[in-house]
């Protein structure tokens, strides 16, 4: 059996306004303690998990790249000796691009860090401003620059498209900023309003417009012609890759393989349970110091919840489905409609499909 | 029993808030009707509602003792309903009666209420008492009401009494007037037995109560009794007066005014306006005139929100039915609403009681449709009536329609005749006549099809008048009318709950009101929703809901999964509580708004 390893570092430098991720600004002198704390919650699974053979690790935030590479480094380190991995494992940190140059990257790659996640967001000032992002374009392709500088030969921008004053004309530049950059790797994500946000509050109280839905579709649409046209292909609803340069980590969420998610707030998958740990890092803290594993809650998925699961996750891929697993006169109408796809027995959503996953989802299963 | 020489019957009639539940209050209080201890406003008004909305809804009586010159006189105090709607039922309450005070605010003169109910108690040739109310008030002109008031009855100015109902002052002038001026009911106590009923209640321990008026003979406790209209023989239980609490009498006799009790279940046993008289061969041969059969006017469907509470809801109607002689229902089901029922109200406020008390007191979430009047196809010599809009046959199946007309009444500052006037104009009215109540009032008749009536034209009225009009209103039948119905099509299918009969010249507007207002409230849907409105197979108004292309949750990874799946889980819920018509899902609420909508917006075009 093989798995993903999540580590989640809740650290950032400032907040945004539309993130709702388990992130603080202001708690970076808990970053020693919490770098131990990740040793220890690995160290604790490892006889649980010494069965499985771990296929790649993912730093995700927060902003990983507020620590100290020698921390990620030894982090990794210390993984490869709790767990047992199938190398080359891929192994990926998310980068913010004002927290690294080329020497923290090039003691990363040295580290065995072999992949990199670049949150780009928007190559417009005034989209990054409307996100509350503090980076520049030009810290972007300064720091893309220096991870090919560093070694780095499978890197992923991430963007972010229909924020408040983005027009499709400024989303096409920043497409085709990215695509000049070469990565391997793009994640285009329509700009979703989280309530318990800044964000979230202002379009509720009537101060910023929420997005407006065609408008993201056109994007959406864009961003399919563009990349598709580069050679991109558009393995997930927001991923589009290199041929070969799919994330392996993140495919293994929609393939529901299983995964072990280390850190504050972090979620784990096996054998048909889900478990998280406790969201405040100073909570996640006082328990491992305390020698007690941090859970903070879990669920065990009864049938009808695993197919809705796999289904919508399934769907979300270019993978798709087996049309076996789906009733077939609830599928047809989509067909029809050319939101599916059906290819070797198996449905897939068309990229028009793709944007009204939900929709189909819930039409397919109970 | 009292001798019928010291009994005088009487109610107090007045437009709304010009104080008779107050007078009433004074009066009780004043003669010692009620203790202290007792007393609270508006006493006689029963039911939550009254209160809270400040009229009456049910008859209610009490009884009074007055000394005067040696003499104890009883005072039967009849309440009457303040509304419209209970037309029939006020007529009863003034048949049980002598004389009625005519209650005008000294502040507001003569509103179309009290014309409306001068008119009923002529009819019912009853002795007048005028009185001005509220005289103590800084606005009061109490001369001039007095005036307006003595020339409507036809008294001199020095005949109109003059009370403060709030304060007290003059109530006991009114008290000796009530004495002196109106007649003692005549009857003889060996006489059959004829009791008018003018109300009846239902009692969950007792059953129905039912309140009458003694005209001949006596009525006894453990004495049989015949129901004569609806030909119920029953056992009166217990006879009583009421003093103001329930208080039994071995006897009721001529004149004199009480409740019976049967143990009757079901208050359609005991229709307003039927003669109680004695079982078998002593009993009267000839009922009472004016009694008629409650007819709804109004008709609108219930649904439950909930497609599981109908059972519920059907006990429900039947249960409210028990206290409500005037409701009716019948099953229907709609393809957009599922099963519910059509009802029939006597008015609006009926319908809106009804509508109330189910909610409340059965604690059931409703889906009403716009109201409707009923209508007469016409063919040939074959007459059928119609009471949902969507039953209505196309045209050139029949030869006429008809609906309902009423005699309104409308009295209104002079300054805003012009607005009154195009108002009732746009409705399709025709003028009867006119004439000023003093240079600054006027009073204006008009033939309106009472679809337009319960369409909002109250609201018009008051806004277009800034809430100085009033307005009255009486049955007048049915006439031929230029109807069509209108059709509202969701992609291609009809939806049965937005069927509406209006005027031909009319159509066109409801129709782009309806499809436009749709537009709004009809999500997105997968494909383009076409909305449209039609008169039989003609399209008169188009709109489209155009497909959605995004609904998609942009990210989903691990800690994600969780969380992701049940917003898909809630949205799987909301799809679920949505009405399917044909292939287009409309949520509930949409339903609810549209028909909302129907009812307020002032397009003035909707009859349903």
């Amino acid at each position: 059996m093989t798995a993903g390893l999540y580590v989640h570092v809740p650290f950032c430098l400032t907040r945004c306004g539309y993130c709702d991720f388990n992130a603080y600004a202001g708690l970076g002198h808990l970053s020693n303690r919490y770098v131990r704390a990740l040793a220890r919650e690995a160290e604790m699974h490892a006889a649980e998990w010494a069965d499985v053979r771990f296929v790649s690790v993912f730093f995700g935030g927060g902003t990983p790249t507020t620590l100290d590479p020698r921390e990620l480094v030894d982090l990794v380190d210390r993984f490869r000796g709790a767990f047992g991995f199938d190398e080359p494992a891929e192994i990926t940190v998310e980068a913010n691009p004002d927290t690294v140059d080329v020497e923290s990257l090039t003691a990363l790659r040295r580290g065995g860090v072999n992949r990199l996640s670049m949150g780009a967001q928007s190559f417009d000032p005034a989209v990054l401003a409307a996100l509350e992002r503090v980076h520049q374009p030009s810290s972007v392709r300064r720091a893309f620059a220096a991870s090919r500088a560093a070694g780095f030969d499978d890197v992923n921008v991430d963007l972010i498209f229909g924020a408040n004053g983005e027009s499709l004309d400024s989303w096409r530049r920043t497409l085709e900023e990215t695509l000049a950059l070469q990565p391997e790797h793009v994640s285009a994500y329509a700009l979703t309003i989280e309530p318990a946000t800044p964000l979230g509050r202002a379009v509720d109280a009537g101060r910023t417009p929420p997005p407006d839905p065609d408008a993201q579709a056109d994007m959406f649409e864009l961003a399919c012609d563009l990349l598709g046209a580069a050679g991109y292909g558009h393995y997930e609803v927001s991923n589009w890759a290199l041929p070969g340069r799919e994330c392996r980590h993140n495919l293994g969420y929609w393939e529901r393989r299983p995964y072990l998610g280390l850190g504050a707030g972090a979620h784990s998958w096996r054998d048909g349970r889900r478990w998280w740990n406790v969201r405040p890092p100073e909570q996640y803290l006082a328990a491992l110091e305390s020698a007690t594993k941090p859970t903070g809650g879990d669920e065990v998925l009864d049938d009808d919840t695993l197919r809705l699961e796999s289904v919508f996750l399934g769907l979300r891929t270019a993978a798709g489905v087996s049309a076996t697993d789906v009733d077939a006169g609830r599928a047809a109408p989509f067909l029809e409609e050319g939101l599916l796809d059906e290819r070797d027995g198996r449905l897939v959503l068309t990229e028009r499909g793709l944007f009204l996953a939900n929709d189909v989802v819930l039409a397919l299963t109970d | 029993m009292t001798d019928p020489s010291l009994i005088r019957n009487f109610c107090i009639v007045a437009h709304i808030d010009h104080g008779k539940s107050t007078l009433a209050d004074r009066v009780l209080e004043l003669t010692h009707a009620v203790s202290a201890r007792e007393m609270r406003e508006q006493f006689l008004d029963r039911m939550d509602l009254e209160r809270e909305r400040g009229i009456t809804i049910k008859a209610a009586a009490v009884r009074i003792q007055h000394e005067s010159a040696g003499n104890t006189y009883v005072l039967n105090l009849i309440d009457t309903p303040g509304h419209v709607d209970f037309t029939y039922e006020v007529s009863r309450s003034l048949a049980a009666c002598e004389g009625a005070v005519l209650l005008v605010d000294a502040a507001q003169g003569i509103e179309a209420q009290t014309l409306a109910n001068y008119h009923l108690i002529q009819e019912a040739g009853l002795t007048v008492i005028p009185v001005v109310n509220k005289v103590d008030l800084p606005a009061a002109d109490p001369d001039t009401a007095s005036k307006e008031l003595a020339e409507l009855v036809g008294q001199s100015p020095e005949d109109v009494i003059r009370v403060s109902a709030k304060t007290g002052l003059g109530v006991e002038d009114l008290l000796m007037a009530i004495i002196e001026r109106i007649q003692p009911p005549a009857g003889d106590a060996h006489d059959p037995l004829r009791a008018l009923i003018f109300d009846s209640a239902y009692d969950a321990y007792r059953g129905v109560i039912t309140y009458l008026r003694v005209f001949d003979g006596t009525l006894r406790t453990r004495s049989k009794i015949r129901f004569m209209a609806t030909r119920t023989e029953v056992e009166c239980e217990e006879a009583g007066i009421l003093a103001p609490g329930p208080t039994p009498v071995d006897a009721l006799g001529p004149g004199e005014v009480g409740y019976l009790v049967t143990g009757m279940k079901d208050v359609r046993q005991a229709k307003v306006g039927d003669t109680i008289t004695v079982a078998g061969k002593p009993g009267a041969r000839e009922p009472l005139a004016g009694y008629r059969e409650p007819k709804p006017m109004v008709w609108s469907g219930l649904y439950p929100a909930e497609g599981g509470d109908y059972p519920a809801l059907r006990e429900s109607l039947e249960r409210l039915r028990l206290s409500d002689a005037a409701l009716v229902f019948e099953p229907e089901s709609s393809m957009a609403l599922g099963f519910g029922f059509r009802c029939g109200f006597l008015g609006l406020l009926h319908m809106d009681i009804v509508k109330e008390r189910l909610e409340r007191e059965f604690d059931l979430e409703l889906i009403a449709t716009a109201p409707n009047v009923e209508f007469r196809i016409v063919k040939g010599d074959v007459v059928t009536t119609v009471h949902n809009p969507s039953e209505m046959p196309q045209p050139g199946t029949f030869d006429t329609v008809e609906e309902p007309y009423v005699l309104a009444t409308v009295v209104t500052p002079s300054e805003y005749l012009g607005p009154v006037l195009d108002l009732c104009q746009a409705r399709r009215g025709s003028m009867v006549d006119m004439k000023y109540l003093s240079p600054e009032r006027a009073e204006v008749h008009y033939l309106l099809p009472l679809a337009e009536i319960i369409f909002d034209f109250f609201d018009q009225l008051k806004s277009r008048t800034r809430g100085y009009a009033s307005l009255d209103y009486e049955h007048w039948g049915y006439e031929p009318s230029n109807l069509v119905r209108v059709d509202i099509l969701l992609h291609g299918e009809p939806v049965d709950a937005f069927s509406a009969v209006v005027h031909k010249e009319k159509a066109y507007q409801y129709g782009k009101q309806m499809v436009e207002r749709l537009r709004e409230l009809i999500p997105r849907q997968l494909y383009d929703v076409a909305i449209q409105a039609t008169i039989g197979s003609r399209i008169i108004s188009r709109e489209t809901v155009k497909a959605k292309r995004k609904d998609v949750l942009a990210k989903c990874y691990g800690g994600d999964i969780t969380r992701k799946r049940k917003l898909l889980e809630k949205q799987k819920e909301g799809k679920a509580r949505m009405r399917r018509v044909g292939r287009v899902d409309v949520p509930q609420e949409a339903f609810i708004a549209a028909l909302r909508v129907d009812q307020r917006s002032g397009s003035g075009s909707s009859s349903r």
